[in-house]
Parts: structure tokens; C-alpha cells; sequence
């Protein structure tokens, strides 16, 4: 299967979980495959299993059956702190909340994952990140202190800055009006297509979904369209 | 680890409240920690060296023969201050054929005491009037003696008289009041005579057989050290003396002291230690985002957990750091509110109290973080994704476990002994219980009030308190153990130390007259009488116990040091018809005293005695046999007439005896005792109001003291309010946001929180007033031995302003969410 173009490839994932003495089934033998520099949607309605598969493809979670791979490495049986090492350098993530850090200014939120990778640049590349996400007079700024489209800037930053090979973004516009949303997509198949990046996305949005390459729709765990 | 980042994240963190409540609690833990251990040991110090001024020294060592020039070499390794003198009975006349008392003579060298100062009279106009007590410097020269008041006033003598002391007439050159060396045995106490130890040997005073004491008296910061030392290598016939063993008064008056002042920090480290839970709690769900993120971005397990550690480690430094400046600036503080209080300068603190101190703080923090840290450290990256992921069980029985052997191992070495550091923990436990109990109690009738379909606001707020049922438990026993403390604080300051110290009322006999034959019993009664003083005689004889339930027995039969010491001396034996005043009966029936013996109920157990036992006693060569029938506890800070043994009336009635009596002299009548010598020569006055100054003036400074640290209690206990108010806000703000985003009006939102705080501040005041009742029962009673008396005044105080405060405190911090659009709380808290 290994392939040196393909970015990710997940064979007949399964997820379960416990419920009460049973179990409910999240995702049912889900396999796909993503190219490198491809970028790819991921849709379907609430509950369908959107979120638990971007998990398992982001090395966040792990299946109860089935595999995950990233260029060609199978990843879903390395030790989990094998995994963390592996999501520094390779993976970068955009949050539908964001999910920076309150108590650090925009500049730390950004150094962060390079600093956990020991990156001596990391305050210099984080900087010049924040300039080209047009925040250059806002880095001291703390969260609370941007708006909603500057925070998910500042968050598409931090996933960029460690120069990672595929970015998965959860919902990125859902916290935002439709006009910033807009804005914040173009910036990121943007920096997609500077960076040569994968970029996986999970939307609800059907117009962002349109704008990838090609997307997935899932049903109740299955895949029912790619 | 990267100290870089660790440092960033800390500097950042202290700007949120969670992280600075968390400081705050941590930094009061070590400060009261600091505080009292450090005002504590120089108090203790303070008051040991005001006690030993009754040994002359801190510690004696005495011995039948001349004692090994080793313990003198040792005293001086440990740079401590030694005098060495020899003691013994001899008679002392005028001259030869004169007049002549027997005396109790000591033989000194300079410098003495070592302790303490010998005192004399100021020189009155008149004979009749007597000068204040001042200081004398010096020792006797060669051919030189200092005689005391009551042998000078026996034989007649003034200062350039001679007297014959064995082969000497030696000049006397001072006459003292007193001198530093009043412990021991006052019942057996001569007149004193003071001479150089140059004069010893050519008086042949002191001759092989001869009875003689020969001591050795040390003083210093080491003497414990010495004690410990030199105790297990002290031959027979040699004894290791401190004032604590030789007198019962001063010992229990400061042990109680030093129990007293380690209750109180522990208690303040205890409510610290509960803020700092609760702010611990709120901080490590903070914590919970950025170990998410930790982890999603790529860090490991062990990446992740070292940065928290580090992190927590930063943190616990800065909060001893300051916690230790605040003891430092606190007790430096106490020391100079209670300036004059102490007769000498306040010994120097080490810095042992603040490196404990500083320990406590690091075990504390750790004890209760580290099992949470690791349940941080695992947090699953995927939560990044999903929010609504229950949290990591922060540790489990394992954090409980930690955690609860940090705070027992602090309380321990707080208390400072196993006994009152178990009590403690146990009271502890005993509250905390109760406490959940009534909550739970509390939460049942919540249920029952607001079970109909239609809830008015206040049924909605007291709805959401058995809604959160955990945290509103925690809560109301946090704002409860909060309450207890100040209501106790402001009892203990109020009524307990005013008891404390009227417990040595200003009249206890500080006189007491020995040596009184039978027949001047009547006189002696009318002398008193005409002056106004009371006094019961009790007959007296000294016997030797020679055998228990018929066997004979001697020193060598007993192990323990003061069994031995008991059985080689003579005991005062006595009887009386009734039980007397500061005696209670252990054991037995003090009913039948008149047919057996009434026994010391400590005494019995070094002895080994119970009830039914025999005892054979012999009296200047008169045997008999009596019957342990009762067992006595005696309130030795009396200061009565007590005896360990008192025996039928029918058997001490033959023997040849004396009588004993005391009274209160007060200081400004100096006709009584002329008065009393002159009507019996005979009769030998011990003066013991200098025993009983000393003890009462320990206790003034004790509770003057106990005040200020318990301004750190008071601190931890309102730093505990606190954190327990707001501890459930979050979840209060937002459940506050759902309510008014789902249609409620502010004045229905107000109404239901008013209702939720009156009823957890009256919660939380009902059973902290019981907790209160209950600590200061314990306190009155076990601690401070006085009576306990209720007072419903301080308590209903307490009740009402615990339901106030804890409305004010909980509105104000929960108000905000009014004016604030239920939108912006939702996703703050989201």
C-alpha cells in the first residue's frame, strides 16, 4: 500500500464505544486514502462520525480496528508518546474554538508547538508568521483582546508556523460570521497551495466543501459519497 | 525540561485568579507554619529560660559522690556555661553553744547562678520596714557566707556578724531573700547558707560518709543537647534534673503552652491546606486546556507531565518564598507587639521553624498536585476536538491518599507529638464527617421543599444546590470548618484565656508553714485567725514504703528512674477525713480513706499499684500495713497542701508527726510572719509565690501571645471562606446563563441565587457553630483544664454573620452575570 505520493491512507477504521453493556459504533469500516497536496472535506450531518474520523487521522485518537498510515508509516501502532513525536513536525491543527492558550500573548500561542519541539527559531518564525497573518502590531495581544477572526488567524498560524505536511482544521469558520469565515478560508487553501500542504477539513459548510478537491460524506459511520 | 517555557507559562499563569488564590492559600500555610514555629520556639525559649530560673540553670546533674570530671569536659565541649557545687545539710550557730538551726548549706564557686540572680533587700530607715527585693552580684569570698532571711532573723544575725560553720566562723557578708533555686522538694527546704567553695575543705564539713549532693549546673543553648548526651551514661546514685521534672506546675503550664501553640498553626495549616484544594481544583481544570493542546501539538506524556511538574514546582517556590518572608515579617511583628511582655529580650529564633516551614509548603502542594498532574499528563489529545470529554479522574485513591499523608505528616510535625497530632487529625476527620453528613441531611430537605412541578425562584436556587450535590457538600463543610474558626478564635480570645488564667486564682496560699507540733496547732490558728486567714492543718509524717502486698521491696525492683527515686526517699504521708479541695477520685471510694489508702494516681502507676494492693510503710522504725482503697488524680497547679499518699487517721494518730498548712499571704503584710515565728520558733515558712509569679506570668504571656498566632488562623480561615465561595463559580455563572438565556427574567435569576447563598451561609453557620461548641469544649476542657461555660451570644453572632457573609460574598462574586449577555458566559465557560 505504501505509497511516497499518498499523505494518508486509513484502511476499514472502526470505532466503537462502551455504551451502557453495549457498544455504539461510531465509524463502520472507513477507509480512504489522501494525496499529497490534496485538500479534502469531510461532510455529513451531526453524529455522523466526521469529528471521530478527522481524530483518527490526526493520530489524536486510535481505532478499535484498522489502520492509519502517514506517507507510507503506519501510525495508529507506535507507543503514544512515539505518536506525539510524530504529530510535531508532521501535523498542524485549526480549531473550531481555536483553542489558544488565554494566558499567552498571541506571539507565545504561536511559538508553542515549536518550542515543545525544541525549534531555537521559534520566537523569529513565529514572528514572521504573525506578520504574514497581517497581526505584525497585535503579537503581545492576549486572546481576549482579538476578535473571533483573529484568533482563528492566530491559530492558523501556529499550525503553519511548525511547517507541518498535512493541517486538519475541525469546523475552522464555526465560530465565526460569514464574511470573517470567508476571509479565514481563502487564507488557508492559500498557505495549502504556498506550503504544499494536505489539508483535511471537516465542514458542514457545503460551499466550503465545494472549494476542496474532493470531499466525503458520511452517514451514520459509513462513507456514503467521495 | 524546558525552564524557558516552564518560567513563561508561570509568569503568565500568576495572572489569572486561580493560580494566584492557589499562591495565596499556599503562601498562608507556610506562613502560619513559619509564624508560629518560629514565635513558638522563641517563646518556648523565652519561657523555659524564665522557668529554669527556679533550677538556677538549665539542667542539674546531682550525684552522692563527687561526679566524674567527664560531664564537666562535656558541658564545655558543647560550649555551654557550667558551675559545679556541693550541697548538704549542717547546724549554724552564733557561737559555739549558741543559738543554733539546722541548715542547708551550699557550698558555691563563681559564676552562680547560672540562671536567675540571688536577691536582697534594699536598706530601709526602719527595722520594721522591708525594702524591696533587688539583685546581688557575686559570690561569697573565702571566709565569707551569705546567710538567708529566715536563718539571719533565727539567729539573730546582721551583715559582719560571724557564725560557726563546722571548723570555720566565716563572716556574714550579704543577707538574701532568695535565691535562684527553689525547685525540688520544698517541704524539706532549711534555711539556706551560701559559702565559698575555697572554705569546704578546711571547714571538714564534708568527710568520707558524709551526706552530701554534689552537682553540676549547665546553661546554654545546647543543654538539651547535654541532657540527651550524658542521661544514658549516668552512673547509680546519680540524677539528671531539668525544672520540668522537678516541678509539676511549671511543667504541665508549659506543656500546655506549647500544645496550645501547636494546635492553633496546625489548625491554620489545615484550612489552608482545604483552600488550597479548592483553588487546586479550579486551577487544574484551567490546566486541562493547555495539557490538551500539550499534547495535540506533539508533546508526550513525559514531556507534558515534567512541564507541569516544573511548573508546579516554580510555583510552590514563589508561594514559600513568600510565605516565608510573611512568617519572617510576622513574627518579627508578634515579637514586637508583645515587647515588655517578656522580662528579658526574646531568645533568638533559628532557622530551623522556616526551613520546616519552607518543606511544608513543597510537601503540601506536591502531596496534592502530583497525583492530578499525572491524570493531566494523560489527557487524551483527542479532547481537543471533543470539549465535552469528561475530564481525567485526577488521580483517584491515590491523589486521596497523597494528599492525605502530606497534610497528616504536616499536622504531625506541627503538633509535635503523636497523642494531641492525633487527636487533632481525628477531630479533623470527626468534622469533616459531620459536615458531609449535614449537608447531605440538608439536601434531603432541599428535595422534599422543592419538589412541586412549579418552581418559584428560590425553589430553583436551592434546586441547583442538590443539583450539584458533590460541590454544594464541599462547600458548606469548607464555609462550615471556616465559620468554626472564627467563631473559636473570637471564643478562645474572649472567655477561655480569661478562664486560663483566673484558673491560679490571685488568692492561692503562696505561703506554707511546716514543722508544727500538735500542740501549736491552736495558737497557730488564732495567730491566722486575728489576720484574717483561714487554714486547715494537715498532720504529716515522712515514711519509708518498704514492701507492696507483703513482699519487700528496694530500689533495685523497679526500672523506671523515678520508681527508684520514690522508694529510696521518704514519703509525706497524711490523712484527712474528706477528700481534699483539687482532688478528684479516679478509682475506688475516697468513703472508705478512713479505713485505707488514698493514692496519687500517678504515683500508683510508676509503683505499678492498683487498687487492693497492699502497701508497707515504715515509720522511724514503726511498721504497718495499709490497704490501697482509692486513687486520686491532684490538680497539682493548685498550689494546696497535696499528698500522693494518704493513710486512715487511726493509723497515723500514734505515730510522731507534724502538722503542714498553707495560706495566702498577700504581699503587702509583713506583720504575719514575725508573728507566726515568734509565736513558734520552730515552724519553717516556705515562701512559693515566686513558683507561682513565674507560672502565672508563663500563662499571661501565653494567652497574649496565642492572639497573634491566631491572626494567621483567622487569616487561613477567612482565605477558606473564600475559596469555598468561590470555588462553584464557574458552574454558577454558567448555569445562571442558561437560565436567563432560556427566558429568565434578572429579578427571578437574583431571588434564586439570594436563596442559594442565605441557605448555604446558614447551612454552613448551623453546623460550623456546632463545630465550633465542640473544639472549644475540646479546648476548655483537655486542653486548658478550666470550666467549659457556653456562650450563646458569640455563637448566634456567628451564626448570623456566617449566613450574611457568605450571601455578601457569593452575590458579589456571582452578580456580574446579570449585566453580562448570557452569549459571552456561555462561550467563556463553554
Amino acid at each position: 500500500m505504501s505509497n511516497a505520493h499518498v499523505a494518508i491512507h486509513a484502511d476499514q477504521l472502526n470505532r466503537t464505544v462502551p455504551l451502557g453493556d453495549r457498544s455504539l459504533t461510531i465509524l463502520d469500516d472507513v477507509s480512504i486514502s489522501v494525496n499529497d497536496g490534496e485538500t479534502i472535506a469531510i461532510v455529513g450531518a451531526s453524529g455522523s462520525g466526521k469529528t471521530t474520523l478527522l481524530g483518527l487521522l490526526a493520530g489524536l485518537d486510535r481505532p478499535n480496528s484498522g489502520t492509519v498510515a502517514w506517507h507510507g508509516e503506519t501510525i495508529s501502532t507506535l507507543s503514544e508518546d512515539a505518536l506525539a513525536k510524530k504529530r510535531q513536525g508532521t501535523v498542524g491543527f485549526v480549531f473550531q474554538s481555536f483553542q489558544l492558550l488565554p494566558a499567552l500573548t498571541a506571539l507565545e500561542n504561536v511559538m508553542l508547538p515549536l518550542e515543545l519541539a525544541s525549534n531555537p527559531e521559534a520566537e523569529a518564525r513565529a514572528t514572521e508568521w504573525l506578520g504574514r497573518m497581517g497581526l505584525a502590531e497585535r503579537i503581545d495581544h492576549l486572546p481576549r483582546q482579538l476578535s473571533g477572526g483573529e484568533q482563528q488567524r492566530v491559530a492558523i498560524a501556529r499550525a503553519f508556523a511548525a511547517s507541518p505536511k498535512i493541517v486538519f482544521a475541525d469546523e475552522p469558520t464555526g465560530n465565526l460570521d460569514t464574511d470573517t469565515g470567508a476571509e479565514i478560508i481563502e487564507l488557508m487553501f492559500k498557505l495549502n497551495r504556498d506550503q504544499g500542504t494536505t489539508l483535511v477539513l471537516v465542514t458542514h459548510d457545503l460551499d466550503l466543501a465545494t472549494r476542496c478537491n474532493r470531499f466525503i460524506r458520511l452517514a451514520r459511520g459509513k462513507v456514503v459519497a467521495s | 525540561m524546558n525552564f524557558k517555557l516552564i518560567f513563561r507559562f508561570v509568569k503568565r499563569e500568576l495572572r489569572s485568579t486561580e493560580a494566584r488564590i492557589l499562591v495565596l492559600a499556599l503562601a498562608v500555610a507556610v506562613g502560619s507554619v513559619g509564624a508560629v514555629g518560629m514565635f513558638a520556639d522563641r517563646v518556648k525559649a523565652a519561657f523555659a529560660n524564665q522557668a529554669n530560673v527556679l533550677l538556677g540553670a538549665d539542667v542539674m546533674i546531682s550525684g552522692d559522690r563527687a561526679l566524674p570530671r567527664e560531664l564537666a569536659e562535656q558541658a564545655k565541649a558543647l560550649g555551654l556555661k557550667l558551675t559545679e557545687s556541693t550541697r548538704f545539710g549542717s547546724m549554724v550557730s552564733t557561737k559555739v553553744g549558741g543559738d543554733a538551726a539546722l541548715s542547708d548549706v551550699k557550698a558555691i564557686a563563681a559564676p552562680y547562678p547560672l540562671r536567675g540572680v540571688i536577691e536582697t533587700r534594699e536598706a530601709t530607715k526602719s527595722a520594721n520596714e522591708r525594702g524591696a527585693r533587688i539583685p546581688l552580684s557575686g559570690v561569697p569570698g573565702a571566709g565569707e557566707v551569705f546567710v538567708d532571711e529566715r536563718l539571719a532573723l533565727r539567729l539573730d544575725v546582721k551583715i559582719g556578724d560571724r557564725i560557726e560553720l563546722g571548723k570555720l566562723s566565716p563572716r556574714v557578708a550579704q543577707i538574701f531573700v532568695e535565691e535562684p533555686e527553689v525547685a525540688g522538694n520544698f517541704l524539706s527546704a532549711a534555711p539556706k547558707v551560701l559559702m565559698s567553695v575555697a572554705d569546704l575543705a578546711a571547714s571538714e564539713l564534708i568527710g568520707p560518709g558524709s551526706r552530701a549532693s554534689y552537682r553540676l549546673q549547665v546553661a546554654g543553648e545546647r543543654a538539651d543537647e547535654f541532657s540527651a548526651v550524658v542521661k544514658p551514661k549516668l552512673a547509680p546514685g546519680q540524677r539528671l534534673e531539668t525544672v520540668r521534672e522537678l516541678r509539676p506546675e511549671v511543667r504541665n503550664t508549659l506543656e500546655r503552652s506549647e500544645q496550645f501553640l501547636g494546635l492553633a498553626a496546625s489548625f491554620a495549616v489545615f484550612l489552608a491546606v482545604v483552600s488550597i484544594v479548592l483553588a487546586l481544583r479550579r486551577y487544574l481544570k484551567r490546566e486541562l486546556d493547555t495539557a490538551t493542546l500539550f499534547r495535540t501539538l506533539g508533546a508526550g506524556r513525559t514531556q507534558t507531565l515534567m512541564h507541569f511538574v516544573g511548573q508546579f514546582a516554580v510555583l510552590s517556590l514563589i508561594a514559600c518564598v513568600i510565605g516565608v518572608t510573611l512568617a519572617w515579617l510576622a513574627q518579627a511583628g508578634l515579637v514586637f507587639a508583645v515587647r515588655g511582655l517578656f522580662a528579658s529580650e526574646l531568645p533568638n529564633a533559628g532557622w530551623a521553624p522556616l526551613v520546616r516551614a519552607f518543606l511544608t509548603g513543597i510537601v503540601l502542594l506536591l502531596g496534592f498536585a502530583l497525583p492530578p498532574l499525572f491524570a493531566l499528563a494523560s489527557t487524551p489529545p483527542v479532547r481537543a476536538l471533543r470539549r465535552d470529554m469528561p475530564a481525567p479522574t485526577s488521580g483517584g485513591i491515590a491523589a486521596g491518599l497523597l494528599g492525605a499523608s502530606a497534610v497528616l505528616g504536616v499536622v504531625l510535625l506541627q503538633a509535635q507529638d503523636l497523642k494531641t497530632g492525633a487527636i487533632f487529625v481525628a477531630g479533623i476527620v470527626g468534622l469533616v464527617g459531620a459536615a458531609t453528613l449535614g449537608a447531605a441531611l440538608l439536601l434531603w430537605g432541599v428535595r422534599r421543599v422543592t419538589r412541586s412541578r412549579s418552581k418559584k425562584p428560590w425553589q430553583l436556587g436551592l434546586a441547583n444546590l442538590d443539583r450539584r450535590r458533590l460541590s454544594t457538600s464541599i462547600q458548606i463543610a469548607c464555609l462550615a470548618l471556616g465559620v468554626m474558626t472564627l467563631i473559636t478564635v473570637g471564643f478562645v480570645r474572649a472567655d477561655l484565656f480569661v478562664a486560663w488564667q483566673k484558673s491560679l486564682p490571685a488568692d492561692a496560699p503562696n505561703r506554707f508553714l511546716i514543722n508544727i507540733q500538735p500542740e501549736q496547732i491552736d495558737t497557730l490558728t488564732a495567730v491566722l485567725k486575728e489576720r484574717g486567714h483561714t487554714a486547715a492543718f494537715y498532720p504529716m509524717v515522712r515514711g519509708r514504703l518498704v514492701g507492696v502486698n507483703g513482699q519487700t521491696v528496694s530500689a533495685k525492683d523497679f526500672a523506671d528512674e523515678r520508681a527508684k527515686r520514690l522508694i529510696d526517699r521518704e514519703f509525706n504521708l497524711s490523712s484527712s477525713a474528706k477528700l481534699p479541695p483539687a482532688n478528684t477520685i479516679l478509682a475506688g471510694d475516697f468513703g472508705t480513706a478512713t479505713d485505707g489508702l488514698s493514692l496519687e494516681d500517678g504515683i500508683a502507676n510508676t509503683l505499678n499499684v492498683k487498687i487492693g494492693d497492699t502497701l508497707n510503710f515504715d515509720v522511724a522504725g514503726e511498721k504497718f500495713e495499709v490497704k490501697v482503697t482509692s486513687l486520686r488524680k491532684v490538680d497539682w497547679d493548685s498550689f494546696r497542701v497535696n499528698f500522693f499518699a494518704l493513710i486512715p487517721k487511726a493509723t497515723i494518730d500514734p505515730l510522731p508527726k507534724s502538722y503542714i498548712t498553707a495560706f495566702h499571704l498577700p504581699s503587702n503584710d509583713n506583720k504575719t510572719l514575725p508573728a507566726l515565728v515568734n509565736a513558734a520558733p520552730n515552724v519553717l515558712a516556705i515562701d512559693v509565690s515566686e513558683i507561682m509569679e513565674r507560672v502565672r506570668s508563663i500563662v499571661d504571656q501565653v494567652a497574649k501571645a496565642l492572639e497573634f498566632v491566631f491572626l494567621f488562623t483567622l487569616a487561613a480561615g477567612l482565605l477558606t471562606l473564600y475559596t469555598a465561595i468561590v470555588s462553584t463559580q464557574d458552574e454558577r455563572r454558567y448555569d445562571t446563563a442558561v437560565v436567563r438565556t432560556l427566558g429568565g427574567t434578572r429579578s427571578q435569576v437574583r431571588n434564586s441565587l439570594i436563596a442559594e447563598f442565605s441557605l448555604l451561609g446558614f447551612a454552613a453557620g448551623v453546623l460550623g457553630v456546632f463545630g465550633a461548641i465542640a473544639l472549644t469544649w475540646a479546648l476548655a476542657t483537655r486542653i486548658l483544664k478550666v470550666e467549659f461555660i457556653p456562650s450563646p451570644m458569640v455563637w448566634s453572632v456567628g451564626l448570623v454573620l456566617a449566613t450574611l457573609c457568605t450571601l455578601i460574598a457569593g452575590w458579589l462574586g456571582t452578580r456580574s452575570v446579570l449585566s453580562t449577555p448570557p452569549i459571552q458566559v456561555l462561550r467563556e465557560n463553554g
